[in-house]
């Protein structure tokens, strides 16, 4: 937590590839280069992506004690002006976007401070407004390189309880009773499928997360992964344990390099910190992550083409029954579930079912991220609880066509 | 037999990065994908040659015909030469409501390709310079219209952008 509350300013350049596509490095390097040259007492950092594409590069700045403040369609040239500000213990108005007097990260609760009258709270804008973050709760605010990062705001706690009441089917009963549906678009009920996988008895079970996502325009998947990759991985083995897996699978396209690199890293991290391995948190339950990189094939987003690239056949589907739970990868017991279904998991276990189906419609409990691109005013990413009308996203949150043309498709 | 021809035609660093691929890869799922991945970026022309295809049936013991299945299925995996620099247009929804289509044509117009209405292959220039492909999504819609060069993402790509890059690549035209 020191971290990211820490007495010394701290700023936050977001940099997934929508930052970096719109110039947030050279805003880094400027900032490092300030920073060093001029000997300030400020901390940096590369964080995720808040959502708000059309107004990157967006960087996070915060004084002790004050809110947090996001700054937007920062150019590497504001960098001294912005270090200016923070030295003289005020906040760069012009560029402020938002501020965030305390963030509810699900998993931790983070009080920021209150301040700058001025500038408007996050949830004021027009394309926050309506927003509710739960998948999306950490992206933009923490260091998805940085698994120290992740346990500050209450990452693996989930886990950590899971193992510790070491009562799988409750968790699965959680599942069942938040109403959770698969994020992939069948939307399957998640606490039923992960039952089906619970019983099937074997010796050799899988689970595995379909990162392929492929549809033009989404692009949920890669920010969730870019952003927050522990989440992903909490989520997993979470699964893991409760569905008597100890061998876990990410496929991720090749199309999103940098989801791999930071999967990659954050494996390794996992790896060294003890939450995946031989004797996760000393519970003896082991469980492990693979990372597989997708081969340019549409296709092999479909659950049995994932499966038979797997197996090293070209990606062609197959018919079910048998399903995947029944028979998988190898003829094996096998659940496949979507990154952001996976990304509710730890979130249900630590603020339970009804809190969960709180949100919502009645037929679809919680959130969905959805991408809002093309001829809108507001691009970028959005999370909504479900059963949010179609005009919300484009005239409230996306602010209608540009330039007050008429939208005439979705 | 086809295996001795095969290793008579690799080098013997070939060889041994397949070899230990192959071995690094072993009994995990996905190994095939992989070892076609990290042979393919190894090879200085960025593809799988016959040769190679043939000798990580051998090795890795699984039927060419599969390997071959595999290879032509994927579009990541190329079986001919690529060009020095590799350049590709997403044409995704959110791209190609950017302009994307137009951009490709003026790419392949610029380097003296052919226009293809298909789309589907990649298409390398007479000197080996540069391959010309598409993606129907990189997932960056929010930059668009985008396009990747030698594995970095350009943003709100126009012509003169697009020109720009040409430049900066030396094409001599």
């Amino acid at each position: 937590m020191a971290k990211l509350l820490s007495a010394r300013p701290r700023i936050g350049v977001g940099m997934g590839t929508c930052g970096a596509g719109n110039g947030a490095e050279g805003v880094y390097q400027s900032f490092a280069e300030l920073i060093d040259r001029q000997g300030r007492d400020v901390k940096l950092a590369s964080v995720g992506c808040f959502g708000f594409c059309a107004q990157e590069p967006l960087v996070n700045v915060r004084i002790p004690g004050r809110p947090l403040v996001i700054l937007r369609r920062v150019d590497a040239s504001d960098a001294q002006r912005i270090l200016d500000d923070i030295a003289a213990g005020r906040v760069t108005e012009d560029l402020a976007l938002c501020k965030i007097e305390e963030w509810d990260h699900l998993t931790a609760h983070v009080l920021y401070g209150s301040g700058y009258p001025k500038i408007p709270s996050w949830q004021e804008i027009p394309f926050f407004k309506p927003q509710k973050k739960i998948v999306l709760r950490n992206c933009g605010l923490i260091s998805p390189d940085d698994i120290e990062e992740y346990i500050a705001v209450g990452g693996y706690q989930s886990l950590y309880k899971v193992l510790i009441d070491a009562h799988p089917e409750m968790v699965i009963e959680q599942l069942k009773a938040s109403k959770l549906r698969g994020r992939g678009g069948a939307g399957f009920l998640t606490g039923l499928k992960w039952e089906f996988l619970r019983k099937a008895v074997s010796e050799r079970k899988f689970v595995i997360c379909n990162a392929d996502e492929g549809d033009p325009g989404a692009y949920m998947n890669r920010n969730e992964i870019e952003s927050d990759p522990h989440s992903l991985l909490e989520g997993m083995i979470i699964g893991g344990y409760v569905m008597g897996a100890s061998e876990g699978i990410i496929y991720v396209r090749a199309e999103y390099p940098l989801a791999v690199h930071r999967l990659n890293r954050a494996i390794e991290q996992a790896r060294q910190s003890g939450v995946l391995g031989d004797n996760i948190f000393g519970r003896g339950f082991k469980f492990d992550i693979h990372l597989v990189e997708g081969a340019g094939a549409f296709v092999c987003g479909e659950e049995t083409a994932l499966i038979a690239s797997l197996e090293d056949y070209a990606g062609r589907p197959r018919p079910r029954p048998p399903f995947p739970a029944q028979e998988g990868l190898w003829r094996q017991p096998t659940n496949i579930n979507n990154v952001e279904t996976w990304y509710n998991v730890a979130p249900i276990v630590s603020k339970g079912p009804a809190w969960f189906s709180e949100t919502g419609s009645a037929k679809s409990a919680g959130t969905k991220v959805f991408s809002l691109v093309g001829k809108i005013t507001n691009t970028g990413l959005v999370e909504v609880p479900m059963g949010t009308p179609l005009k919300t996203f484009i005239y409230d949150i996306g602010e209608g066509g540009p330039r007050g043309k008429h939208v005439k498709a979705v | 037999m086809a295996a001795t021809t095969a290793q008579s035609a690799l080098s013997q660093e070939e060889q041994t990065f397949a070899d230990r691929t192959i071995v690094g890869h072993c009994g995990k799922p996905g190994a095939l994908l992989g070892i076609l991945q990290q042979i393919q970026e190894h090879h200085p022309h960025k593809y799988l040659t016959a040769e190679i295809l043939e000798y990580v049936a051998e090795k890795a013991d699984i039927p060419l015909a599969r390997i071959y299945s595999v290879a032509t299925f994927f579009a990541q995996f190329n079986l001919d030469p690529q060009g020095e620099h590799s350049i590709c247009i997403c044409r995704g929804t959110a791209c190609h409501t950017h302009g994307s289509r137009s951009l490709l044509q003026r790419l392949r117009h610029e380097l003296g390709l052919p226009d293809d209405d298909a789309e589907q292959t990649s298409v390398t220039t007479p000197d080996g310079r540069f391959s010309v492909r598409v993606v129907a999504c990189f997932g960056q819609c929010a930059l668009a219209p985008v396009m990747e060069v030698d594995h970095a993402i350009f943003g709100h790509v126009n012509e003169q952008t697009l020109e720009r890059e040409l430049q900066h690549l030396g094409r001599t035209k």
